[in-house]
């Protein structure tokens, strides 16, 4: 049975890893998390950091950002996904090029949305990467 | 000096500032100078490399920039805290993200580097190297742009 009034349903709270090296991007995120009712499980300003707090904490989502010292988005997506298939990443980056976007995306990563964000536009991206988990669940 | 790349940069940040800080900008004109221009308290400078290397640097006056971090954050700040400096960094890191994504979808292949931003008083900056340098007029106080960017030949 297809269940029409999907997108009207109300989310249950999501646990979210915030991982960008910028004190305020990760900031600004928080407060679109807390707006739309989920709940930011932990941050991290690099991909080691990232890549441990996603092993102890098996977040809902990730949002990530490309450009950090050390240890870039793109292959700590890549150290993430292969560790986890199920990982549902976003990656959220003023860095948007065509070539940058299919690298992240073949790295594992769900969606892709360039920066400044606003809170609709994470709210489709959830959405997106959620339902389409969700829908390979529905049997009709 | 790559001039397309230049516009490109500029063009980039004044439709930041107006997406972000929601504040109408002007360009003065725009020179070429030996060396980045120096004065403002505080730089946020991100570096470029790739076919072509250089760096961006934002200068700007510690009221200036505590004015557009606080619109950013959407409370009032005092003076140069930490989320204050890391706000501006953001603003860089988004404007010059913004000019190489554009670059790279024209196929020239350009990384940048995450920001660093210094402040203080009589900040000099003594790599000499030619600079253009566009001063963009605010809401919050005068914002200079400093680009430098050569090919690698």
């Amino acid at each position: 049975m297809v269940n029409e009034n999907r997108a009207s349903v109300a989310r249950e709270p999501l646990n979210c890893l915030i991982v960008d090296d910028s004190a305020f991007a990760r900031f600004r995120l928080r407060r679109l998390m807390d707006s739309l009712d989920h709940c930011v499980a932990s941050e991290a300003a690099n991909g080691n950091e990232a890549i441990s707090a996603y092993k102890r904490l098996k977040p809902d989502i990730v949002l990530m950002d490309i450009v950090m010292p050390g240890l870039e988005g793109v292959e700590t997506v890549r150290r993430i996904c292969e560790a986890d298939p199920e990982a549902r990443v976003i990656m959220i980056s003023s860095v948007s090029y065509r070539d940058k976007i299919e690298e992240a995306l073949a790295a594992g990563a769900k969606c892709f949305i360039p920066k400044p964000v606003t809170t609709e536009e994470l709210k489709k991206a959830i959405d997106k990467v959620m339902d389409k988990n969700e829908m390979l669940d529905v049997s009709c | 000096m790559r001039l397309e790349f230049v516009k490109t940069f500029i063009d980039s940040t004044t439709h930041l500032f107006r997406e972000v800080v929601c504040s109408e900008v002007e360009i003065a004109s725009i020179r070429m100078r030996p060396s980045p221009v120096a004065g403002g308290e505080v730089m946020a400078i991100i570096g470029l490399m790739g076919d072509a290397q250089g760096r961006v640097i934002f200068d700007m006056d510690s009221r200036t920039a505590t004015r557009l971090a606080e619109c950013m954050i959407g409370e009032p700040a005092e003076g140069l805290t930490p989320m204050v400096r890391s706000a501006i960094a953001e603003l860089a890191s988004m404007a010059t993200g913004r000019a190489i994504s554009e670059i790279n979808d024209g196929g020239v292949s350009l990384k940048m580097s995450p920001p660093t931003v210094i402040s203080g008083a009589n900040i000099s900056y003594d790599h000499c190297l030619e600079t253009l340098v566009a001063p963009i007029t605010t809401a919050y106080g005068e914002v200079r742009v400093n680009i430098t960017i050569q090919d690698l030949k």
